[in-house]
């Protein structure tokens, strides 16, 4: 026990006292919560508000009532656009053009050919389109409504069947850009924050010529990997930690009521997400110290061990893309945890089973890496690359 | 006492088989300094990680105080002090604190700790260094504080793999005393170097290894009678039958 304190502390003053790698541990949660308030705040804006619209009329004159009722819409004739977004919409370049018959037809009761002509594929003209053919509609309605209630028949007629959307999302699940987010976020922070720290410990000390002095000590690999183990994943911890918090404080800046949506890590949801993080912290690090134990010198173990870390924090990402998953997913490392996580930020009961399963599994692994390391510690192999 | 008996030991590399260690044998008593010398790739330094239970040897047996390194190396390793060929230092730690996690390996804790690392401290002169972080120190600093922590927990035997290499002569007569008061209190001393003279000032017995297996040994004295030289250095070439390695 004297032992692993020692090995203990040395390990975690040496990471807390390399700043540049304690820094690169811990950016990703210091970044991530700015970034998320950013999006969301971005999107938000985005998603309700009501941006005007210039429009380049032609025979504007001949439907005025048709012009008022954009004009109420936020959307107005390119002939009155602000200078400083004359540029922007002059490249959009939406034209509408409005026959000379407009008036007559209407009379008559003629279906009137109005043309919008605009590039249809381009994404920023998406939501403004959008807005355009929903007035027009909602105009050439109102009046078809008018036509038929002074002929005496029931509009009601029109709508023989009416579907009635009943939205079975929580409030919390519509921050779910958010949380989604967070999620992969957290995924991979677990994945990178104990990285640097990892390496250090390993490849770095090898290559400082230190690992063969401790080697020859009278101490257990298993202890010394273990304190590596320790060591790594507690800043990624910390990490992790740290970001869920600040991302509480982060999006409380954010008006997420605007979009009807709520977002809170309440104290249960801390809980249970550390509970799914924690063993995959772990996983993390002690596939960071199995690669980069065997790598020969520092900058290959950068090289090389990052890349391969790195796969698995894709396992989440890859997750949210497949539609149907397979029933295994849910039990598997990784996979299960974020569908787990999932779940939770859509504030649907957490499967017990399935969390204990997989964090289980997880561990399970690790402890399997860490027994095969502490195995290939003691291998001449590791002692002849040493010099 | 350190025993090594019978020693092979040899590394493939792509086709071509090494034989660094050829039947290699010998032993180094308590209350004595024994020399270890040879040429570059003569096989001191496979013999001392087999002593150290790094290396698994293909046949024979290394002991300490009667612990066969094969069989049980973390007892075994209790009963040295390591100085190895190639050392580094944690160099965001203080001196303090290496010294501290060596002796914390070794077991000890307290009072005892304490008070083992303010005397290896002190009989080394690093009172001003011990509590400065060791990047930037010089070779000799370093040297001191991988001394410290070989010594800190008063072994009974010692492996020295060249340490007054970049010492100063200041250190360097410190480390000579302090080998001498260890070897008055019957600690075992097994030392390897390339300068002669310290050989012969230092050291009660030489093992001189040449191509894996013992050349010669004996006193300095002896050795020198034996190749019929005045000075061991002569007496070294002449045994190990080249000039090979000498200006190593």
């Amino acid at each position: 026990m004297i032992q692993f304190k020692a090995l203990l502390i040395k390990e975690l003053k040496e990471a807390f006292r390399d700043r540049r790698a304690l820094m690169v541990a811990l950016s990703m949660a210091l970044l991530m919560p700015v970034m998320i308030m950013a999006m969301s705040k971005f999107a938000i804006d985005k998603a309700i508000d009501n941006p005007p619209i210039y429009v380049k009329f032609s025979g504007a004159e001949y439907a005025p009532k048709l012009i008022k009722a954009l004009k109420d819409d936020n959307i107005f004739s390119f002939a009155d656009a602000p200078e400083d977004e004359i540029r922007n919409w002059n490249e959009r370049n939406v034209e509408m053009t409005i026959p000379k018959s407009f008036g007559q037809d209407m009379l008559d009761g003629n279906t009137i050919d109005v043309t919008l002509r605009a590039d249809f594929q381009e994404k920023s003209l998406m939501s403004p389109l959008r807005r355009i053919k929903d007035v027009v509609r909602d105009y050439s309605l109102t009046i078809g409504y008018k036509r038929l209630l002074v002929r005496g028949i029931d509009v009601r007629l029109l709508r023989a069947v009416k579907l009635q959307e009943q939205d079975t999302a929580l409030p919390t699940s519509n921050a779910v850009m958010i949380s989604l987010m967070l999620g992969l976020y957290l995924m991979m922070s677990a994945f990178v924050s104990g990285l640097a720290i990892s390496i250090d410990a390993s490849a770095g000390e090898r290559e400082r010529n230190v690992l063969e002095m401790l080697l020859c000590q009278p101490v257990s690999t298993l202890k010394i990997v273990l304190a590596k183990l320790f060591c790594s994943s507690s800043i990624a911890i910390i990490s992790i930690v740290l970001m869920l918090v600040l991302t509480s404080i982060s999006v409380g800046f954010v008006d997420l009521t605007k979009i009807g949506a709520t977002f809170d890590i309440s104290g249960f949801t801390f809980v249970a997400l550390l509970l799914l993080l924690v063993p995959i912290c772990f996983l993390a690090s002690s596939l960071q110290l199995f690669f980069s134990f065997q790598a020969k010198t520092f900058k290959e173990a950068q090289s090389t061990v990052t890349m391969l870390v790195m796969v698995p924090s894709f396992i989440p990402m890859a997750m949210m893309l497949m539609d149907d998953k397979p029933a295994w997913t849910e039990w598997a490392p990784i996979a299960g945890q974020s569908l787990i996580m999932e779940d939770l930020f859509k504030g649907l009961p957490v499967d017990w089973s399935a969390l204990v399963f997989t964090g289980v599994t997880t561990l399970a692994i690790t402890a399997a890496l860490v027994l095969t390391l502490a195995q290939k510690l003691k291998s001449e192999k590791v002692v002849m690359s040493l010099s | 006492m350190i025993e090594v008996h019978n020693l092979h030991k040899s590394f493939k590399a792509k086709k071509e088989t090494v034989k660094a260690l050829n039947g290699l044998s010998f032993q180094a008593n308590d209350g004595e300094i024994t020399g270890i010398l040879g040429p570059n790739g003569a096989g001191k330094t496979t013999c001392l990680r087999t002593l150290y239970g790094l290396l698994t040897a293909d046949e024979g047996y290394a002991t300490i105080d009667g612990i066969q390194v094969a069989k049980e190396p973390l007892k075994a390793r209790a009963q040295l002090g390591i100085f190895p060929d190639k050392f580094g230092l944690y160099e965001r730690l203080t001196a303090y604190e290496q010294i501290d996690y060596f002796a914390s390996l070794h077991g000890l804790n307290g009072q005892n700790k304490h008070q083992a690392i303010e005397q290896i401290i002190q009989d080394l002169g690093m009172q001003e260094l011990a509590h400065r972080k060791t990047a930037g120190f010089s070779q000799g600093q370093r040297m001191k504080v991988t001394l410290a922590q070989a010594l800190v927990h008063q072994p009974q035997n010692f492996v020295l793999d060249e340490p007054t290499r970049g010492l100063d002569v200041m250190s360097t007569r410190i480390l000579r005393n302090h080998l001498a008061k260890f070897k008055e209190k019957g600690h075992c001393i097994l030392f390897s170097s390339h300068v002669m003279q310290e050989v012969a000032a230092l050291c009660d017995r030489v093992i001189i290894v040449a191509d894996g297996k013992l050349a010669a040994q004996g006193t300095p004295q002896e050795l020198c009678d034996l190749a019929g030289e005045k000075s061991l250095e002569d007496a070294f070439v002449k045994l190990i039958g080249s000039d090979e390695g000498v200006a190593a």
